[in-house]
């Protein structure tokens, strides 16, 4: 029946720690083995990881990480506006799946200041923002310009749009307007696009 | 230090001064729980194939255009059995966790651990899915502690590569599964075909998993419910006297004997167990339940159903190993109603209650206001004017299209942009500027108004309270009367 026969049962032949609580004593037993080897590993890994990010800094520390995530970042973004210049946008606005693609990010978002005419105050005076057909430009007028003033926004409430639509998007929706200007036309700085308002 | 029968391979006798599945010298004894029959064997069986098989086909069953379960970590949209949340609702995870917290502190106040015998995938996988490949290719344990003590013969080594290779089979299979859960079949197909550097995650999660998974169930196994599980140790401290446990009645049992038959004059005087060991043979973790209720049991009632075939074979009634609480068993009745199972029926209640309420809530899609960057507020000759993104978040998988109004505020106020719906593509996100604007003569200053946002079909209603800031408006008046002035 039983392969054991029945033993007594062993007496408490470890010491007992000298701590009780509630009256709940404890023996001094010897740890598992497998608990006492995870416990060395971890001994072991903390020495490999002082040795290698602190004594050697063979690993790059955070700050150095971060740095080098911000620079390969900036990098990318100079690369692409790098190549950002009039002739190109210009080039692009006639290019109708840019303008098409500049026109869907327009009529999502510029529209509610700028109308989906693009005329702003110059169709309806209660529109929050400026025309944008025509010559005359506040911020200046140039397509890089024109770039420059989405990506960063203007003191009178344009927001920066360079963090919500990113450079491709900004990119296009340039474009777009673009294509309601002709290059080489001339350009107007003034300090408000509707006439005799300050 | 050798065991005391001498036999490294039996574990040494189960005490309640030391953990019978550690050595005095601190190493592991390998248990080899004898077969055991009885209707909570079967059972138990039962319940951990339905279990299983809800595990397996969880990810195949699909509802509302999804898998019935897929937690889409990558799009961050939570598919549950035809609804679907985003990361918006992730508060509602809150009454998921305590609703379980709950549920826990009343099932083992009156039932004890009974997850950990029926129900927990440690027990479930261990007992009908890898002790059976075992118990296939290994035999039973007198079998099995003989092929342990036995020399590494030809015999031996294809046993044993034969029992590892389907552990690790059951062991890669199960995170498998598990990884369908977040990527649905579909993608875990696709991800399996493919290189694994093309998604190192998933590829790193399945291999430790695996791994972990196969140390525990091939070699770990009850150590995790003995030293590791916190819920086990949870569990202790939630059980009383009243609370269900799998118990020996010692005043039936005791004093035991062996050979003792019913009616037998020899012992007259002799308890009803006759000491055989049956119930420690079949003990997954190695214990013998005649010595009290102690941090090992599980629960499994493997022990019942040992005492139970035996106490048939010698003529007593069963149940000298039974479920009964520890007052029970000692002879004095079970209180299930009692200050501790009420206030925790009361919290698990009211939490379902309220949960119930913020589930009620979900949309199937979600808007959120924010104010842009920049100064707080414009104003110009006709308007003052205030700017914020709206940002909506369709969890349907076909278009949706929203409408948008302003509730509230001062007369005039007036939203611009908003004339068209809203189109939103399937599981889509957009972010709209939204401009409110009020007329300069109707100024009065600081107010509140509610952004409304509705589906075409005006099934359901999202409201977002934001605060329209400006300048005094008496400075304004100031400032215009004196620009009148300089005219």
């Amino acid at each position: 029946m039983s392969e054991q026969p029945p033993r007594p049962e062993q007496g408490p032949e470890d010491a007992l720690r000298p701590h009780t609580f509630d009256g709940i004593g404890e023996y001094d037993k010897r740890l598992p083995n497998w608990w006492l080897w995870t416990l060395y590993l971890t001994i072991a890994f903390a020495f490999v990881y002082w040795f290698y990010y602190f004594t050697t800094r063979v690993g790059p520390d955070d700050q150095t990480r971060i740095t080098r995530e911000i620079s390969r970042i900036e990098t990318a973004k100079l690369a692409s506006i790098g190549s950002l210049t009039d002739e190109a946008l210009w080039k692009m606005s006639r290019n109708t799946a840019f303008v098409e693609a500049g026109r869907a990010t327009f009529n999502a978002n510029c529209v509610t200041c700028h109308l989906a005419s693009l005329r702003g105050k110059d169709e309806n005076p209660g529109a929050v923002g400026a025309s944008l057909i025509g010559t005359k430009w506040i911020y200046g007028g140039k397509p890089v310009e024109i770039v420059g003033t989405v990506t960063k926004g203007t003191p009178r409430g344009m927001p920066p749009w360079g963090p919500v639509l990113g450079t491709r998007r900004i990119t296009e929706v340039v474009a777009y307007v673009l294509s309601y200007h002709e290059p080489g036309e001339p350009v107007e700085i003034v300090a408000s696009a509707v006439a005799g308002m300050k | 230090m050798p065991t005391e029968s001498g036999r490294p391979s039996a574990p040494p006798a189960p005490s309640l001064d030391s953990v019978t599945t550690i050595r005095a010298d601190g190493s592991k004894v390998v248990l080899h729980p004898a077969d055991v029959a009885g209707r909570f064997a079967r059972w138990r069986r039962v319940v951990g194939w339905a279990l299983i098989a809800v595990f397996a086909c969880l990810p195949w069953i699909r509802a509302g255009g999804f898998p019935a379960v897929f937690l889409d970590l990558a799009t961050r949209r939570f598919h549950l059995f035809g609804s679907t949340l985003a990361a918006q609702d992730l508060w509602l995870l809150f009454f998921l966790i305590s609703g379980f917290g709950f549920s826990l502190y009343v099932v083992t106040a009156l039932f004890g651990r009974i997850w950990c015998g029926w129900a927990c995938p440690q027990t479930v996988f261990l007992e009908l899915v890898y002790r059976r490949i075992e118990r296939w290719i290994d035999g039973d344990a007198v079998a099995r502690r003989r092929l342990e003590s036995a020399p590494w013969t030809a015999s031996k080594v294809g046993r044993r590569a034969l029992k590892h290779a389907g552990f690790a089979a059951v062991s890669l299979l199960i995170p498998h599964l598990f990884l369908a859960y977040f990527v649905s079949l579909s993608g875990l197909w696709s991800m399996m075909r493919a290189s694994p550097a093309g998604h190192w995650g998933a590829f790193a999660f399945v291999a430790a998993s695996a791994a972990v998974l196969y140390f525990n169930f091939a070699w770990f196994r009850e150590q995790l419910c003995i030293v590791l599980c916190p819920y086990g140790r949870l569990q202790s401290v939630l059980i009383d006297d009243q609370s269900l446990v799998i118990g020996y009645d010692s005043v039936r049992g005791e004093p035991r004997a062996r050979r003792h038959r019913a009616g037998d004059a020899a012992a007259p005087r002799a308890g009803d167990c006759i000491d055989c060991h049956r119930c420690v043979a079949v003990c997954p973790t190695g214990i013998d339940i005649r010595q009290g209720l102690q941090i090992e049991c599980i629960a499994c009632a493997a022990c019942v159903d040992a005492c139970d075939e035996v106490m048939d074979r010698v003529r007593k009634p069963r149940g000298l190993v039974r479920y009964d609480s520890l007052s029970g068993l000692a002879g004095r009745p079970t209180r299930w109603l009692r200050p501790r199972t009420a206030v925790y029926a009361l919290l698990l209640a009211i939490g379902a209650v309220v949960a119930a309420a913020a589930f009620s809530t979900v949309r199937p899609a979600t808007a959120g206001v924010t104010r842009m960057v920049g100064a707080a507020y414009f104003y110009d000759a006709a308007t003052v004017r205030n700017q914020f993104f709206l940002r909506l978040v369709n969890k349907l998988d076909k278009p949706q299209r929203l409408e948008v109004a302003l509730r509230g505020g001062t007369p005039g106020a007036a939203l611009t942009g908003f004339g068209a719906p809203v189109e939103i593509a399937p599981m889509g996100e957009e972010v709209r500027p939204l401009v409110v604007a009020v007329p300069r003569a109707g100024y009065a200053g600081p107010f509140r108004f509610t952004v409304v946002v509705r589906d075409a079909g005006r099934t359901f209603e999202l409201r977002r309270d934001a605060e329209f800031l400006g300048p005094d408006p008496d400075l304004l008046r100031e400032e215009a009367a004196d620009a009148g002035a300089r005219r």
